[in-house]
């Protein structure tokens, strides 16, 4: 089905809304660069400078220089927001604590997530960035840009904020790092009806969904990625802009098991795209890559001299389940027990495709906090269709949303939550049988526990009839 | 639903020291009060008092909380 986007999209021309002129934006030089220095002395940052790596330092510098030369009544925040930030950094370094108040009011009417509320607790020295308030953006599908709508974007930010950008934070929203609670409102409003973009999740809410490039770009997408993460993210607009969750909550869509937006590793909800029928196989191709017709992995390691390619060491037996041989000159899968890796697929790519029976898979419980504890997740349903409008699926979605709000303890993750209550229990909330696969190995993590009403007779026994049959 | 903004208001209120609460305490005093309230609603009725600004929203960017407006830090400083 093509895709439908919910309401008509706009076109961003950059020409009708930019805000400054050509001159105002090339203002620097790498002269002036060279010799720029702010008003607070900031040696340990500077230091930072100095390695072979790109250095924020130095794009900050760059920034702050370029505000000092716009005219009066070009920025509407401090001018010298991004020196008072290095300042204070400068500071954090050498008090090895940092001078940011914890936590603050968040933003934009109606909205619980989306702009990150940060007070200095050194105003009287740093009155610049006595609020620098951080704005989270959901960026597009895949994070296709239209270069009007980023110059759009950086025209507008440095205009209501300090002009400072991440791209992107690791949930994947564009990152505005540092406004004044009275641009908040200003700045949302041009977003929203200039820019035509929304602000992203923060908070214990739904946090901005996000997709690999899927069908877009890529032949190994099982599903469209990008239009299931529009589908989602509009659906669920009030758990992603009203928290009330124990906890933030991550969905990722990975149009395969290559897994390019990590989601098995850093959402509570992994889609995986993945097929149940065989996967595609064209005798002639495999020839071809075992004759050196054709370069392995599309030619990604060609840098090098690997030698001939060898199918049998560099395919057969890299396969994790040992399912595949050759036979006869002909390469057979035994697909029963392919685990969907993908590294066939990846190194001869004109040989093998996906099947074409394709879904997700849905696994469960990952977390990647900064600190402590990252967890994988768990797959619980292997393989479930993902066509639009993904009924099936958001019916199991708001199965989890629905006992998580209900089981969940502030601040938990998903995956702690399942943890805690163990696997069993969250089976019984899907409705998924238990299955063997789920048991890593053998008495190691035996969670499948047998229920009474499962065991024909029950759990108790006559023990006078027992004892007939078994001396003490 | 105005019995479930009143309940609310009524927890938040009572507060002693504290002045910002995670959903789940509300949900939890509102649900002792008012047994057969749901989850859902009881998010419904604290959007609703989001919306007419008699609560606020208190963020540290990884967990949110509920708060009076007036109470505790809820303007800028
Ligand atoms: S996850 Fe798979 S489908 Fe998506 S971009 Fe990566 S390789 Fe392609
Ligand atoms: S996808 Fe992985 S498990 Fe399946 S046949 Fe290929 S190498 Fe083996």
């Amino acid at each position: 089905m093509a895709f439908e986007p919910k309401r008509p999209q706009k076109k961003i021309n950059y020409e009708e809304i930019r805000l400054y002129s050509d001159a105002e934006l090339n203002s620097t030089t790498e002269e002036e660069l060279k010799n720029f220095k702010i008003k607070h002395d900031i040696p340990m940052c500077e230091d930072l400078e100095k390695g072979p790596w790109p250095s924020f330092v130095a794009d900050a510098k760059q920034g702050a220089l370029h505000r000092r030369k716009l005219a009066d009544g070009r920025v509407l925040i401090p001018r010298d927001v991004i020196e008072d930030l290095l300042g204070q950094l400068e500071l954090s370094f050498v008090h090895g604590e940092t001078h940011w108040k914890h936590g603050g009011i968040v933003g934009v009417f109606g909205y619980g997530g989306g702009v990150i509320g940060r007070y200095s607790d050194l105003q009287e020295e740093y009155p610049a960035i006595a609020h620098f308030h951080t704005v989270r953006v959901n960026q597009p599908a895949s994070k296709f840009y239209d270069t009007d709508f980023l110059k759009g974007l950086a025209d507008l930010w440095e205009y209501r904020g300090s002009g400072l950008l991440n791209l992107h934070g690791s949930t994947g929203d564009l990152v505005l790092l540092g406004t004044i609670t009275d641009q908040l409102e200003p700045l949302f409003q041009e977003m929203a009806h200039v820019l035509d973009t929304d602000l992203g999740g923060s908070g214990s809410n739904l946090r901005t969904p996000s997709c690999c490039i899927g069908k877009a770009r890529c032949e190994y997408a099982c599903y469209d990625t990008q239009a299931m993460c529009y589908e989602m993210t509009m659906h669920y607009q009030d758990e992603l802009h009203r928290p009330a969750f124990p906890y933030k909550f991550k969905f990722k869509f990975d149009g395969c098991p290559n897994g390019c937006v990590a989601s098995i590793a850093r959402s509570d909800i992994a889609f995986i795209g993945t097929w149940r029928d065989d996967i595609r196989i064209d005798q002639n191709a495999v020839q071809g890559y075992i004759a050196g017709e054709y370069a392995p992995n599309a030619g990604a390691h060609k840098g090098r001299d690997w030698g001939k390619f060898d199918i049998q060491k560099e395919v057969i037996d890299l396969c994790p389940t040992g399912c595949m041989s050759l036979e006869g000159g002909k390469l057979v899968i035994d697909n029963a027990n392919c685990t969907r890796c993908m590294h066939c697929i990846n190194t001869m790519p004109r040989a093998l495709r996906p099947g074409t029976d394709t879904g997700i898979s849905m696994l469960f419980g990952a977390k990647a906090p900064i600190l402590e504890g990252a967890q994988m997740s768990t797959l619980v349903i292997p393989f479930i269709k993902a066509e639009p409008p993904y009924d099936n699926i958001k019916e199991v979605i708001e199965k989890v949303f629905e006992w998580w709000m209900e089981e969940g303890k502030n601040r938990e993750r998903l995956g702690e939550t399942v943890q805690r209550v163990g696997l069993p229990k969250f089976l019984e909330i899907l409705e998924v049988p238990a299955a063997p696969q789920m048991v890593k190995e053998p008495r190691s993590n035996p969670y499948i526990f047998w229920k009474e009403e499962d065991v024909p007779g029950g759990f108790q026994r006559d023990i006078n009839e027992f004892r007939k049959r078994h001396k003490r | 639903m105005e019995e479930l903004k009143s309940a609310i208001i009524e927890f938040l209120e009572g507060g002693k020291t504290k002045t910002k609460f995670y959903f789940k305490d509300i949900e939890k005093a509102v649900k002792q009060k008012i047994p057969e309230a749901k989850t859902l609603q009881i998010k419904k009725a604290c959007s609703a008092l989001i919306n007419d600004g008699t609560l606020i929203y208190f963020s540290t960017g990884s967990t949110t909380m509920y708060g009076l407006k007036g109470r505790g830090i809820t303007e800028d400083h």
